[in-house]
C-alpha cells in the first residue's frame, strides 16, 4: 500500500479542487449531464467537461421545478444550477435520453439560460440505423458550432481526433485498472475504486491517463495477496456514495467487475479513430454502445453482460444499486432479475437517492446478503 | 422463578434491538431456551440493558458466563457487548427455523420495517426482500393508526374479529392512509370496520413484497406485528396459506442471534 497511496491521492480530489484549477488555468469549463455526452467535442474545442452528476445532499430549491418523486440525481444537478455552483461554467450540456433529462434541459434553460449558455443535446432513439447516425451527426455539428461560439475558436478536425484518441485510451487504462483492482481488492477498495472511475468525469484526461498509466504500473508490479472476503459485480446508474462504499468494506466485499452507467458504461466502448470524420465517429459511437439502460436496446443485453461479468471473475453475486424513480433502471429490473435467478446467480436490489443520509437498510441488506453468501 | 445456572452446559447470549422492542434470549448449547425477556423500549434506550439484566438475574448468569453473545436488530451495532452482530433478517431465517421446523418463508413484519424471508429445507436463508423506504406496511404504521382511533394495539387483533364490515384504506402512504382513516371516522364509520381495513392494507403491501420472492409453504410470521391476530388472518387471505404463529415469533431475531452465537463458539473452538 505504501507505493499506491500517494498515487490513489492524485485521484483524491473535489470537482471544486478541480474547477480552481482550471480556472488558475484560464480554462472555460463546460457542465455536462449524463450520459454519454460528445465530450471529446469540449476537450477538442480547448474547454474542459465537467460531470454534474453524482453529487449528494439536501434538494429544495428543485422542488419548485420537480416533484418529489423524481430522480433524485436530475435533482441535484437543478439545486446546484439554482444555488449558483455551477455559475462556474460557462456553459450546460444536457441530453435527453430519458424523461427526466428533458425536462431537466428545459429547467435549465428557463432558470439559468440566460447567464449560462445552455447547449441541447438530441439524440435519434434509433441510433444503429444510419438515419440515426445521420441524425445525431447533424446535432453534433451544432453542438459543435455552439462550443466554438462560447470558447471563440474553430474546433479543428485533428483536434477532435486527438481528443478521441485521448479519451480511448484512458478508457482501455480504466478497464485495465478495473482487472487489477479486482486482483487487489486489500488496497483497491470499494471507495478508492469508485474515486478512481468518477473522478474521470472531471478532471483533465491528459492528466487522468498520466495518472492511471503510474496507478496501473503500481498495481501490476504488486503481489496479490488471497482475498478471503466477498466478489461482487454492482450494476446501476451510480455507486459513489461514500457511505455505501463504506458499507461494501464493512462487510468485506470487494467490487470485482461494474455494470454501472457512472463507471464501466462510460468506458467499455470506443469511438472509432481515423475514420475521416470524427463528428460521424461521435455519432456512430452511441449506436455502437451495447447493453444500457438508458439508450434504447431491443435486445437486452444487460443481462447477459452481467452473466459474463460474473462468470469471468468468479463473483459471489451481483448488487444492483436502484437509483429511486429512475425508471430506465426500472424497466430492466424485472428482466435481468428473473434471468439471474434462473440461472442461479444470487442478486440483491438496493435502492438509494441523491438524499439519502442514513443507509442503515441499505446496511442490513447488505450484510445480509454477505452472510447468505 | 430463578433457575439454577449449570455450567456444564455452553451459554450463549442473543440480543434482538429493535427500533421499538428490545429481546433477549439466553440458550444453552445452541439448543435450549433457558431464559428471555422483552421490554417495549427499542435502539437508542436502556431497553436491552433491562432485559438482558432480567434474563441474567432469572438464570443466575454473569456476563462472563456466556461463550458468546450476538447482537441483531436495527440497534446491533451500539451494543458493545456483542461479539459479533448479524443482520436481522438471518438471525430470523435461524429464529424461525428454530421455532417452526421446516419453513420455507417467513414475513416479519417489525416496527419500522417488513421483510419476506425465502429458505431452502434446512433453514438456510436463500433470498430476502425489504420493505421501500416507507412506513406503510409496518408497525410504525399500526402505531400511526391506533393514536388516530385511540384504540391500543394490543385490542387491533380483538377488534378486527368483531368487525362486520372492512373499510378499504390504501396501502401506499402512511401519512395519506392517515388522513383516509380520519375521513372515515369523521363521517361515522366504525372502529372495528375500520380498523380490519388497516389490516387489510398491510396485508396487501407485505403480500406483495411476498410475492417477489416467492411465497413458499410452510409460511410463518415473525416479529412484533404477529401477535396481531388480525393481520395474520389477513394475510393468510391475501396470500391464500396458512401462516404459522408461535408465542416466540417475537423473540425469532433474539433466538436466531444466540443460536449464531453458539456456532461463533463452536468456530473459535477449533
Amino acid at each position: 500500500m505504501s507505493n499506491i497511496l500517494p498515487i490513489l491521492k492524485k485521484f483524491d480530489l473535489t470537482k471544486a479542487d478541480i474547477v480552481k484549477k482550471y480556472q488558475k488555468d484560464g480554462r472555460k469549463i463546460i457542465g455536462c449531464s449524463p450520459y454519454h455526452l460528445p465530450v471529446e467535442l469540449v476537450y477538442a474545442s480547448g474547454m474542459r467537461p465537467m460531470g454534474l452528476w453524482g453529487s449528494y445532499g439536501e434538494i429544495s430549491m428543485a422542488k419548485e421545478y420537480f416533484p418529489a418523486f423524481y430522480c433524485s440525481i436530475v435533482q441535484r444537478i437543478l439545486e446546484l444550477s439554482l444555488n449558483g455552483t455551477f455559475d462556474c461554467l460557462s456553459g450546460i450540456m444536457v441530453s435527453i435520453q430519458c424523461d427526466s433529462l428533458k425536462a431537466l434541459g428545459q429547467n435549465i434553460k428557463r432558470t439559468l439560460g440566460k447567464n449560462i449558455p445552455y447547449i441541447h443535446v438530441a439524440m435519434a432513439q434509433h441510433r444503429k440505423i444510419d438515419v440515426g447516425v445521420d441524425f445525431n451527426e447533424v446535432q453534433y455539428n451544432k453542438v459543435k458550432a455552439q462550443l466554438e461560439e462560447i470558447s471563440g475558436k474553430k474546433i479543428k478536425d485533428e483536434d477532435i481526433e486527438k481528443a478521441i484518441k485521448l479519451y480511448n485510451k484512458s478508457k482501455i487504462l480504466m478497464r485495465e485498472f478495473v482487472k487489477l483492482a479486482a486482483k487487489h481488492p486489500e488496497v483497491i477498495t470499494p471507495t478508492w475504486r469508485s474515486k478512481v472511475l468518477t473522478i474521470a468525469n472531471a478532471m483533465d484526461r491528459a492528466e487522468y491517463v498520466e495518472n492511471l498509466e503510474e496507478l496501473n504500473n503500481a498495481l501490476k508490479e504488486k503481489d496479490e495477496v488471497p482475498w478471503k472476503g466477498l466478489k461482487i459485480v454492482t450494476t446501476g446508474i451510480l455507486t459513489n456514495s461514500y457511505s455505501l462504499n463504506q458499507i461494501f468494506e464493512e462487510n468485506k466485499m470487494a467490487i470485482v467487475e461494474d455494470e454501472v452507467a457512472q463507471e464501466s458504461r462510460q468506458f467499455r466502448t470506443l469511438v472509432e479513430e481515423n475514420t475521416g470524420n470524427p463528428i460521424r465517429a461521435l455519432a456512430k459511437y452511441l449506436g455502437d454502445i451495447e447493453g444500457d439502460s438508458i439508450l434504447f436496446d431491443p435486445d437486452k443485453k444487460r443481462t447477459d453482460m452481467l452473466i459474463e461479468k460474473v462468470k469471468e471473475t468468479g463473483a459471489d453475486g451481483i448488487v444492483y444499486v436502484q437509483a429511486k424513480f429512475c425508471d430506465p433502471e426500472e424497466f430492466d429490473y424485472p428482466l435481468f432479475k428473473k434471468v439471474l435467478e434462473n440461472e442461479g446467480i444470487k442478486l440483491l436490489m438496493i435502492e438509494t437517492d441523491q438524499q439519502m443520509t442514513n443507509f442503515e437498510q441499505a446496511r442490513t441488506s447488505l450484510q445480509t446478503f454477505a452472510e447468505m453468501l | 422463578m430463578e433457575t439454577k445456572k449449570n455450567m456444564s452446559k455452553v451459554y450463549t447470549l442473543g440480543v434482538d434491538i429493535g427500533s421499538t422492542s428490545s429481546k433477549c434470549v439466553i440458550m444453552s448449547d445452541g439448543k435450549t431456551i433457558e431464559s428471555s425477556a422483552i421490554i417495549a423500549k427499542g435502539a437508542g434506550t436502556d431497553g436491552i440493558d433491562i432485559v438482558v439484566k432480567e434474563a441474567l438475574k432469572k438464570m443466575n448468569l454473569k456476563f462472563e458466563d456466556f461463550a458468546a453473545i450476538v447482537s441483531t436488530g436495527y440497534g446491533r451495532n451500539s451494543y458493545e457487548r456483542a461479539d459479533k452482530t448479524m443482520s436481522e433478517l438471518s438471525c430470523h431465517a435461524k429464529g424461525g427455523h428454530y421455532i417452526f421446523g421446516e419453513i420455507r418463508t417467513i414475513i416479519d413484519i417489525g416496527g419500522q420495517d417488513s421483510k419476506v424471508l425465502k429458505l431452502d429445507a434446512s433453514g438456510q436463508l436463500q433470498n430476502f426482500v425489504m420493505n421501500d423506504k416507507c412506513a406503510a406496511g409496518t408497525g410504525r404504521f399500526l402505531e400511526v393508526m391506533s393514536n388516530v382511533l385511540h384504540v391500543s394495539l394490543e385490542d387491533f387483533g380483538k377488534y378486527d374479529e368483531q368487525a362486520l364490515d372492512k373499510l378499504p384504506i390504501s396501502s401506499t402512504c402512511t401519512v395519506f392512509a392517515e388522513s383516509e382513516v380520519i375521513s372515515q371516522l369523521a363521517q361515522g364509520k366504525d372502529v372495528k370496520s375500520i380498523i380490519k381495513g388497516i389490516h387489510q392494507s398491510i396485508a396487501s403491501r407485505v403480500a406483495g413484497q411476498a410475492k417477489r420472492v416467492g411465497v413458499v409453504p410452510k409460511v410463518a410470521m415473525t416479529g412484533g406485528v404477529s401477535r396481531n391476530a388480525g393481520i395474520v388472518r389477513a394475510l393468510e387471505k391475501e396470500l391464500d396459506t396458512k401462516i404459522e404463529v408461535s408465542s416466540q415469533s417475537q423473540l425469532a431475531g433474539a433466538i436466531g442471534a444466540a443460536i449464531y452465537a453458539y456456532e461463533y463458539y463452536l468456530k473459535n473452538q477449533k
